[in-house]
């Protein structure tokens, strides 16, 4: 288990520094000075970069980079001299994730009932209700529920606030417009797997020596039924974090991803390259976490390497 | 009273087709403390039967029937009637431990403390032969053998404390020498708990090792029923004669001598794998036109010879020879490929989907007739015919094939390349009896015709006495004995071969009644302290005849005349001196 | 294969209409900008923010562009953003899992390792960098969904061609002297195109799906060129006060995405491999 361990955080260590040196080259590659506009003369504008450190050699720039992203520095933003990437992270990410986690915690919640509803109920209708229904809402993008959602729940009715994040009340709209699509997914996953885990001769066993329904299904079934879900908890946080992008700008909650598209439209080498790297890491970790999760439940994996 | 009765059974799929009967009116009975077996081949609707007495059959079939009785009341799964399945490895909870999956059926039976189903389970373990319960409890299936999960499913039926048992084919999936135990073991459990038994098999020689009442099972109807006595040597129905028939009354006919030079000699090679079914220091001759079996059960190193021999797998250490040549890369690319062509067991996983019947012929055709389409085709029917399947049979996919004649297609495919060797490996093991005898006859002739060498691979040796002149027994990867197939099967030296032939029940109520499958099963092997891992015999955890030399040295291989074995009761070192001139005979 | 595929979806009416949503867009993608009477780019200042009427059967946006026209424009560019990508990916997956899972060993070690390693980014941000880099166009678009898209695709080739290789099929043609290339294209990988086929159609809705989404954003396409998710965001200026304009469009899309799933699932569970069964 330790060496798996191990095994799994060396690569995401890989990752990470794959990731930060892509991401570094790419933004440099992109065409256009942050400094640029109509206004200011070529020489302010090389000045400036001179200060910035952008005349000296790529290569050189990379490695005082990513000195720096191993203290912990992520630079500072260039569009709002004074303050740091790192400080924006700070100001940002707590909102993010919380928005993050309530989403993640409902699609949860949400997409393992409907689906063990979905593969244990006998009636038809019910069937077809949640599949019809998990289809239709893995059809339906995010920000396209955003904007509806914003258009009838708080313009026309004006039953919830349109923009913030301040009271409980505020997370209604925004989680419902991000957790809609990994939810059918959940609920899709779940689904599947359980009624393929219910078809399995060992349930059929366990009713033969007269366990009843209930402890059929929570002890034996769900145990490997909830293995798919959990692997798609990595995939579902990524969907989350790119979800919030918008989701953000919509509702105009001041989250990371909000920051991002700014970063993106405002040009801020620094801040899209420190806001990439730090999302790149989040959604490691949490793929990480979810894989290492995955591995703890499987005794047969557990055992080989234990053995190992 | 009867203990269970069930009377006009009818069981359906999809209403209102006509063909859709699965059962059409069954009854039958087991008196309190008896055993009774129906058998049937596969497909004759017995577990559909034992499935509908539970209730578990899923919503889509419908049951009906004047009445199904438990002991006079309804059959309530879990109480008065307990099942065991076929594949333990499937019907445990792969992720659960052994203790609770014994343990929760002991509390939703007697709603007790956790404490006190966790040493009933202790209790239960150990009436089925589990030594050391305590830590097995803690163990995943995976962690145990085949026997082994088999007892803990045992296990699991008597903590249910029914009147009644239902075994569906409880012993089919394990090897002869587990069988045998595990038969011993039911035996002893209605014995001794004075429940009866209802066992569903195809094999008569369990069902005669077991049952005193049998009856008889063919499309869904009851065709024949009585006491195992009448039943098995008064068979009224042509049904119940040929399922009993490749078991009794058919004698062995040895196949062809060993003649020339060998065509392939196998000469200590080594082959060892991360999991297990490595081969251990083998040795053997595949004379021209000669065929050898070898025999042992399912992990014994057979199908990683085939493999060594045939050049799927390299072989660790040791030399391999064709024809007076070392056998070796170089060698087989001059040869070219196609010299040495296997049969393969599964007659499903062995064909190409996605290819024709003629398509597959053709691809094994093609490095050596290249181009003249005409030819090729025209071999490929030819090929066809002799095996048995018309040309217009070229034109169709496996999946519109029976698994017999899908095992031709698998036999012609090996033949067109013109092979100098042909390896079956368990080529027969997953047909029923009749396509057996079928495709068994075909080898020997097709053998016969081509002048073929062939290697017989199977656990079976039934099989293995009717079609080869040599036999190779293996156990644990390593040659136990080696000889002419008549002196081995009549008269056994290592006691390997010997369990393994002596596990085989007949189909034959008397002496099967007296059958004991001559197994070490009771004697643990922790016990002696004789650790399987070892640098001994393999065999040694559960030989009877085991010395302390067996646990710590590896036989050596002994040689008399055109017999072989490899086992210390014929090494002269350990079982004393012998006189010049001195005939070996069996020392078991 | 293709026949099998046939019946199935005349059998299956889940199939069926997914197809019949398929062709309805590809039909009025094609149809329109070309037969329509009005371009995706003629403004008009007399006609500015109409609404749904017999003329303009979307409305009108702010520069008096029909919608109906823009709609149907830019669904086609998604269309062929979708196709390509997927396209794209499914080829060079296939290949490389089939190359991973077929050599095995070290090179499937070092090849998966890679692959997990570009996968753990979100793909989003690879599209966003490289339309950044490249410039915002519908090139840039797909090749920024190829960074990443085919792994999935590699990893369920690998598995299939993994568990090929070693069925009896597959060794009776090496005994009989196939070459590796032959064995792989005649005997593994016809026989794991089901679940390679179904994991490329679920490739279409996703790419669509990213593309709209950074349209929306702002860094998808540029203008003029219209893609759904452009339209989407000029409409959401004025999302207040005309709602229809960004409504029809997210209803096209919605549709459109709904009808890619529904042919996708429907063929999973024809030909795909069951969840969690390997």
């Amino acid at each position: 288990m330790a060496r798996y361990i191990l095994k799994r955080i060396l690569t995401g260590i890989i990752a990470l520094f794959v990731l930060a040196a892509v991401t570094f080259f790419l933004v440099r590659l992109i065409p256009g000075s942050p400094f640029q506009s109509a206004a200011t003369s070529s020489s302010v504008v090389e000045a400036v970069e001179r200060e910035y450190g952008l005349d000296r050699p790529l290569f050189e720039q990379f490695l005082s980079y990513m000195g720096k992203l191993l203290r912990g520095n992520f630079g500072i933003s260039y569009s709002n001299p004074g303050v740091s990437v790192t400080e924006i992270i700070w100001r940002t990410w707590p909102v993010t994730a919380s928005l993050g986690t309530a989403a993640l915690v409902v699609s949860l919640l949400a997409g393992t009932g409907l689906g063990t509803l979905l593969a244990v109920s006998k009636s038809r209708g019910i069937q077809r209700i949640i599949s019809g229904g998990a289809m239709l809402a893995s059809g339906i993008p995010g920000f396209a529920l955003a904007v509806i959602l914003l258009l009838v729940f708080s313009v026309r009715l004006n039953w919830f606030p349109s923009s913030g994040l301040s009271s409980p009340l505020h997370y209604v709209l925004p989680v419902t417009a991000l957790s809609l699509y990994p939810a059918a997914v959940i609920t899709r996953l779940t689904g599947n797997a359980l009624r393929a885990e219910l078809q399995k001769e060992y349930v059929l066993f366990a009713r033969a020596k007269g366990l009843g329904e209930t402890r059929t299904l929570w002890t034996h079934a769900m145990k490997h039924a909830c293995r798919p879900v959990l692997g798609y908890i990595g995939p579902a946080s990524a969907f989350l974090l790119t979800g919030s992008f918008v989701v953000e700008s919509i509702f105009t909650i001041p989250g990371i991803g909000r920051e991002f598209v700014n970063s993106i439209t405002g040009r801020d080498y620094t801040l899209i390259l420190g806001l990439t790297v730090f999302m790149g890491t989040v959604v490691i970790v949490v793929n990480l976490i979810a894989d290492l999760l995955g591995a703890w439940l499987d005794p047969e994996m557990r055992r080989a390497y234990r053995e190992s | 009273m009867s203990i269970l009765d069930v009377q006009n059974l009818r069981v359906r799929y999809h209403e209102g087709k006509a063909d859709g009967d699965v059962l059409k009116g069954v009854s039958f009975s087991v008196e309190k403390g008896e055993t009774v077996g129906i058998i049937g081949e596969s497909g004759s609707g017995k577990s559909t039967a034992m499935l509908a007495v539970m209730g578990l059959l899923d919503a889509k079939a419908r049951v009906l029937s004047d009445h199904i009785l438990v002991g006079g009341g309804k059959p309530c799964p879990g109480k008065n009637i307990a099942m065991v399945f076929q594949d333990s490895l499937n019907c445990l909870n792969p992720s659960v431990k052994i203790g609770r999956q014994v343990a929760e059926t002991v509390r939703a039976r007697r709603k007790c403390s956790r404490k006190e189903a966790a040493l009933r389970t202790e209790e239960l373990l150990d009436t089925v032969g589990i030594r050391s319960p305590k830590l097995r409890m803690e163990q995943y299936p995976f962690e145990l053998s085949g026997g082994m999960r088999q007892r803990v499913v045992i296990a699991i039926a008597l903590a249910c404390e029914p009147q009644i048992i239902l075994a569906d084919e409880p012993t089919t999936a394990l090897d002869a020498a587990v069988q045998a135990q595990i038969i011993l073991l039911l035996k002893r459990i209605v014995r001794k708990t004075d429940t009866s038994l209802l066992l569903v098999s195809h094999d008569p020689g369990v069902t005669a090792a077991l049952c005193s009442r049998v009856y008889v099972m063919r499309k869904g109807q009851m065709v024949e029923s009585g006491t195992a006595e009448d039943v098995f040597y008064f068979p009224k129905e042509e049904y119940t004669k040929r399922l009993l028939g490749d078991r009794i009354g058919k004698g062995y006919k040895a196949g062809e001598e060993p003649c020339g030079d060998p065509l392939v000699c196998v000469r200590n090679v080594t082959k060892e794998y991360d999991t297990k079914e490595g081969i251990y220091d083998i040795s053997l001759d595949i004379g021209e036109g000669e065929t050898v079996a070898i025999a042992g059960e399912s992990g014994s190193g057979k199908t990683t010879l085939a493999r060594v021999i045939t050049g799927l797998l390299e072989a660790d250490a040791g030399h391999l020879y064709y024809r007076g040549q070392e056998l070796d890369g170089s060698l087989r690319k001059t040869l070219g490929r196609g010299k040495f062509q296997m049969v393969f067991q599964d007659p499903y996983g062995s064909l190409n989907p996605v290819l024709t019947a003629g398509q597959a012929l053709d691809e094994s055709l093609r490095p050596i007739v290249r181009g003249e389409p005409a030819l090729r085709r025209r071999k490929v029917e030819a090929m066809l015919a002799l095996v048995g399947l018309s040309a217009k049979d070229a034109g169709k996919y496996p999946s519109e094939f029976s698994g017999g004649e899908r095992q031709r297609i698998g036999l012609a495919r090996a033949l067109i390349a013109k092979p100098d060797l042909l390896v079956c490996d368990e080529a027969l093991s997953a047909l029923d009896t009749r396509t057996r005898e079928q495709i068994l006859e075909l080898l020997k002739t097709v053998r016969e015709k081509e002048r073929l060498s062939c290697l017989f691979i199977s656990h079976d040796l039934h099989a293995v006495r009717r079609i080869s002149s040599r036999v190779g027994v293996m156990y644990g990867g390593r040659l136990a004995e080696l000889g002419r197939t008549k002196d081995i099967c009549s008269d056994p030296w290592h006691p390997y071969t010997r369990l393994l032939l002596d596990a085989v029940p007949k189909a034959d109520p008397v002496r099967a009644g007296r059958f004991r499958g001559a197994v070490a099963e009771e004697r643990g092997t922790e016990k002696r302290g004789i650790e399987k891992e070892g640098r001994g015999c393999p065999f040694a955890a559960n030989c009877t005849y085991a010395m302390k030399c067996c646990a710590e040295e590896m036989p050596g291989q002994y040689s008399f005349g055109d017999r072989q074995v490899s086992c210390f009761l014929y090494s002269e070192k350990h079982s004393g001196r012998r006189a010049k001139g001195y005939t070996m005979t069996s020392q078991i | 294969m293709a026949k099998a595929i046939w019946k199935y979806i005349r059998k299956d009416r889940q199939a069926a209409a997914g197809c019949v949503i398929l062709g309805a867009w590809i039909f009025l993608a094609v149809l329109v900008p070309f037969f329509g009477p009005y371009s995706y780019t003629d403004q008009n200042a007399a006609i500015q923010n109409q609404g749904i009427s017999i003329l303009h059967w979307f409305g009108t946006d702010k520069f008096g562009r029909d919608i109906f026209a823009r709609v149907w424009y830019g669904a086609g560019i998604s269309l062929v953003i979708g196709l390509a990508s997927a396209l794209i990916n499914g080829c060079i997956g296939a290949a490389y899992g089939a190359v991973s899972g077929y050599a095995g060993k070290r090179t499937d070690l070092i090849l998966m390792r890679a692959a997990d390693i570009i996968a753990s980014v979100p793909s989003m941000l690879y599209v966003i960098l490289i339309t950044l880099v490249l410039g915002a166009g519908v090139v840039s678009m797909i090749l920024g969904l190829c960074i990443s898209g085919w792994i999935e695709t590699a990893r369920i080739a690998r598995g299939e061609i993994l568990h090929l290789k070693e069925s009896d099929f597959a060794l009776a043609a090496r005994l009989g002297g196939a070459s590796p290339f032959r064995i792989l294209i005649r005997h593994l990988l016809p026989n794991a195109s089901g679940p390679i086929l179904v994991n490329v159609v679920f490739l279409i809705p996703q790419a669509v799906f990213t593309e709209a989404f950074l349209s929306f954003l702002g860094v998808g396409l540029a203008a003029p060129a219209a893609s759904l998710g452009t339209i989407i965001r000029e409409a959401r200026t004025q999302m207040l006060l005309y709602p229809s304009q960004m409504i029809c469009p997210l209803v096209v899309l919605c549709v459109m995405l709904l009808g890619l799933n529904m042919l996708g699932s429907a063929l999973e569970r024809r030909f795909g491999r069951p969840e969690g069964g390997g």
